[in-house]
């Protein structure tokens, strides 16, 4: 091994020179598509409404002048991308730069029209809540090396169980029903992954089928017979912060929502201190890299591996809890739709961090809500295409964005003590 | 790693797959349905020039069987909703109730209700075996076992609701709904009632007629408003010569249903008729939370089926399936069977509006049900509002 004293950042592997190559071709290929579609495309101003209804806080640009910064800029990237190349910065100068594609896109969308960037915003946030409360579950279980396909099924049975015994009882004791019903169902998982070491993917696939069997069946044969007694839970209303909810702009999108979005600020941030400040994190993710090692230090492997299982289940139950209880106040078969499944994907997009998590969520909601206005404002795309966005931005991202995303060293491996 | 991630992936595509093609227990007929409407709706306009002239809202029910009527046992089988889904099953076995009511169908007329898809064809060669007279199917859920069940006895009459079939069966009528109509009404009523002057609409799916032609009809109808009152009410969520718009991509995430009528509102509507199933009901909740937002029903009288948001419902496009199994039992009872697709239209009731917000001005209220005989007499074209 020479010892030649280079920087490390200095020290560039043919991999990373492909990728910077790579990348500054889609940058060269956005900068096109800029320039030809959106700037040449677009006449008059653009407005982007940021205040609420009665606020006037309005901001008007040229929409051409607009694509074309952004298009120069992308055309700077491509060169910086091909000749020297930004490094590790790169994946931050991707997610700002497709942030900025995107509201080129807006802006063409927009032209000789206004529309309400704050509700485009706000309506990302509480797309992202289920979505972001699924990833956190997965990265909860995952850092202790399961993996949780069931996460689906736990959002469906949390929304199920909280308009059940939410309607009978109350919505609060809903909220509660959810979460431990949540927690019950990543019980079954653990034991099945844990204890009789069943493949986990496959464990967690037969959690959703039961779940959406189940909850379908009780749904036709109890919520849909009587709905006044069994699916009229109502729902958690929004409420502001005071002095939060006043701070223009960032205010009403973040302070001014319901009880799961404040929840899930909670929730992340209990999480992310939790796994990488506190003797429990670090026991938890030993356990995900190395559980040997951690056994031979004297870790519990099974009981870190039960706890965290089974605190992802709850995590998971409470998410499922806000499609009835945040959102429209009865359940409806499947009502979840496969937002367990994009949070599984936002799981691995944020690179098993649960802010990482909570970030991808919300680029899928954006995209999400992007779509809905395009939709709005009649740009002409068949509603086909739209649809696909949130999907497509996510795959895009996946691969694009993440990069060498690593998972848990011993991911998915059960673990026998010898 | 890798694999694991594809496998994700591949779940992720499989759970979309899924979640599309689940749908909605009725989001209305196929496409084929859709595009037969548009077609015949003048000639069956023309063929039935004496019903125009009833504008009570059930103008076939109370009329005396002529001498050569024998009623008939009529044998319905319904969708998985069960018989009082308050929507297609219910209303399909009113009109059978209305045809024993009238003497057109016999006393032990009867359904079966099937508790999931494989109930279908059991439940309908129970009928068969019973010697039904006419065998009344619902939804487009049961459209295979239907045809299947056609197929195999040629001799068995078959009424279908909310479904056509490509290519017609003798001894099956597909009834399929103008809807076009009934949601120009509501379009009209909409523009009428908004106070900011903009209304929405979105679908669930883009299945072209199904769905697009309650789009199509409210748009219309909102631009006759605009041409009659010379307003400027806009329309957002559709646009029917381009045939593009406002989607959730499913029949199932309420959700979605919700953050789509949040952005609409943040955008101005104040009116929204979501063409989505149970989606719609994310709107509905909306409107009860927010207030200031009308919510406009599809397929069945929402203030029924959802009595929690009566306030906020400012009425809805209605199918009249009973009116379709009322008919077709005359029919038969009549000696007059005849198979095919068969379109209902405002003229015969076929389809409607439901129950109008009472806080709507009687003036506008008025308007709508001249609109409703123009339409019925053939005067006024839904479809001349479009800009081609």
């Amino acid at each position: 091994m020479t010892t030649v004293d280079v920087p490390a950042e200095l020290v560039r592997v043919p991999a990373e020179v492909k990728r910077e190559r790579i990348l500054g071709v889609v940058y060269l290929i956005l900068a096109a598509i800029v320039a030809f579609f959106f700037a040449m495309g677009s006449e008059g101003d653009a407005t982007f409404r940021l205040g609420e209804a009665g606020q006037d806080i309005d901001l008007t640009f040229s929409a051409a002048g607009f694509s074309w910064v952004v298009s120069a800029i992308f055309a700077f990237l491509a060169v910086i991308h091909l000749t020297r190349g930004i490094g590790r910065k790169s994946n931050l100068v991707l997610s700002i730069a497709l942030v900025l594609f995107a509201f080129a896109f807006l802006a063409w969308a927009a032209a000789g029209s206004s529309f309400s960037l704050l509700g485009m915003l706000r309506t990302t946030v509480s797309a992202a809540t289920p979505i972001a409360f699924g990833a956190l579950s997965g990265v909860l279980c995952e850092r202790v090396a399961v993996i949780n396909i069931g996460i689906e099924g736990m959002l469906l049975t949390g929304a199920f169980m909280s308009a059940l015994v939410g309607t009978v009882t109350n919505p609060w004791v809903g909220l509660l029903a959810a979460t431990l019903s949540g927690g019950v169902l990543a019980l079954g998982l653990a034991v099945l992954a844990i204890r009789y070491r069943v493949d986990q993917i496959i464990a967690g696939v037969v959690i959703n089928i039961f779940a959406l069997g189940l909850t379908s069946f009780l749904s036709s044969q109890i919520l849909v017979e009587n709905p006044d007694r069994f699916n009229r839970p109502g729902v958690l209303q929004a409420f502001r912060i005071p002095l939060l909810a006043d701070i223009p702009v960032i205010g009403p999108i973040l302070f001014n929502q319901n009880i799961f979005v404040y929840a899930l600020w909670i929730s992340v941030a209990l999480t992310a201190y939790g796994l990488f400040r506190t003797r429990w994190g670090l026991r938890a993710r030993a356990v995900g890299e190395h559980p040997k090692a951690a056994d031979t230090l004297g870790v519990n492997v099974y009981r870190m591996r039960y706890l965290n299982v089974l605190l992802g289940g709850l995590v998971a139950g409470f998410g499922g809890a806000y499609f009835t209880l945040g959102s429209v106040g009865a359940f409806n078969e499947n009502m979840t739709a496969g937002r367990g499944f994009i949070g599984l994907a936002a799981m691995i997009f944020g690179r098993w961090h649960p802010v990482g998590a909570l970030a991808a969520a919300l680029v899928f909601g954006f995209a999400d809500s992007l779509q809905v206005r395009l939709g709005i404002l009649d740009v002409g795309i068949p509603s086909d295409f739209l649809l696909m966005a949130p999907y497509l931005v996510t795959i895009i991202v996946v691969a694009g964005v993440v990069g060498r995303a690593r998972p848990p060293a011993a991911d998915g491996q059960p673990y026998v003590k010898e | 790693m890798r694999k694991y991630t594809r496998l994700v992936a591949l779940l992720a595509a499989l759970a979309m797959v899924l979640a599309a093609c689940g749908g909605g227990e009725e989001p209305a007929e196929t496409t084929q349905a859709a595009e037969t409407t548009v077609a015949t709706t003048p000639d069956t306009t023309e063929a039935t020039p004496d019903t125009t002239e009833g504008t009570t809202p059930d103008t076939t029910e109370g009329e005396e069987p002529t001498a050569d009527v024998t009623p008939i046992r009529a044998c319905q089988v319904t969708d998985t909703g069960g018989i009082d889904d308050r929507s297609f099953n219910q209303t399909a076995w009113k009109g059978v109730q209305d045809a024993i009511a009238d003497g057109y169908a016999t006393e032990d007329s009867d359904y079966l209700e099937s508790t999931s898809a494989t109930d279908y064809e059991t439940n309908i060669n129970s009928w068969i075996q019973e010697g039904c007279d006419l065998i009344i199917t619902v939804g487009f859920l049961l459209g295979d076992a239907t045809a299947a069940a056609a197929e195999a006895n040629p001799d068995q009459y078959f009424e279908i609701l909310d479904f056509a079939y490509e290519e017609d069966i003798p001894n099956v009528v597909g009834a399929v709904f103008n809807t076009v109509d009934a949601a120009f009404l509501a379009g009209y009523l909409a523009a009428g009632v908004s106070e900011t002057g903009v209304i929405a609409t979105y679908g669930g799916i883009q299945l072209p007629g199904a769905v697009t032609d309650f789009m199509d009809g409210f748009v219309y109808g909102a631009r006759y408003y605009n041409q009659q009152n010379g307003t400027d009410v806009q329309v957002l969520g559709w646009n029917p010569e381009e045939q593009t718009g406002t989607f959730t991509g499913d029949f199932e995430n309420l959700d979605n249903g919700r953050n789509v009528s949040q952005a609409f509102v943040e955008e101005g509507a104040d009116v929204i008729l979501p063409v989505a199933g149970p989606v719609g009901e994310g709107t509905a909740a909306l409107a009860a939370e927010i207030g200031n937002l009308w919510v406009v029903g599809v397929d069945a009288d929402w203030t029924q089926t959802m009595p929690q948001y009566a306030d906020v419902i400012l009425t809805s496009v209605l199918k009249g399936l009973d009116v379709a199994a009322y008919t077709v039992i005359k029919d038969v009872a009549e000696g007059n069977f005849e198979g095919g697709t068969r379109v209902f239209t405002i003229a015969e009731d076929g389809v409607g509006l439901g129950t109008i917000a009472s806080s709507v001005d009687q003036a506008l209220v008025d308007e709508v049900e001249q609109l409703r005989q123009q339409l019925a007499d053939g005067t006024l074209n839904a479809r001349d509002m479009a800009e081609n």
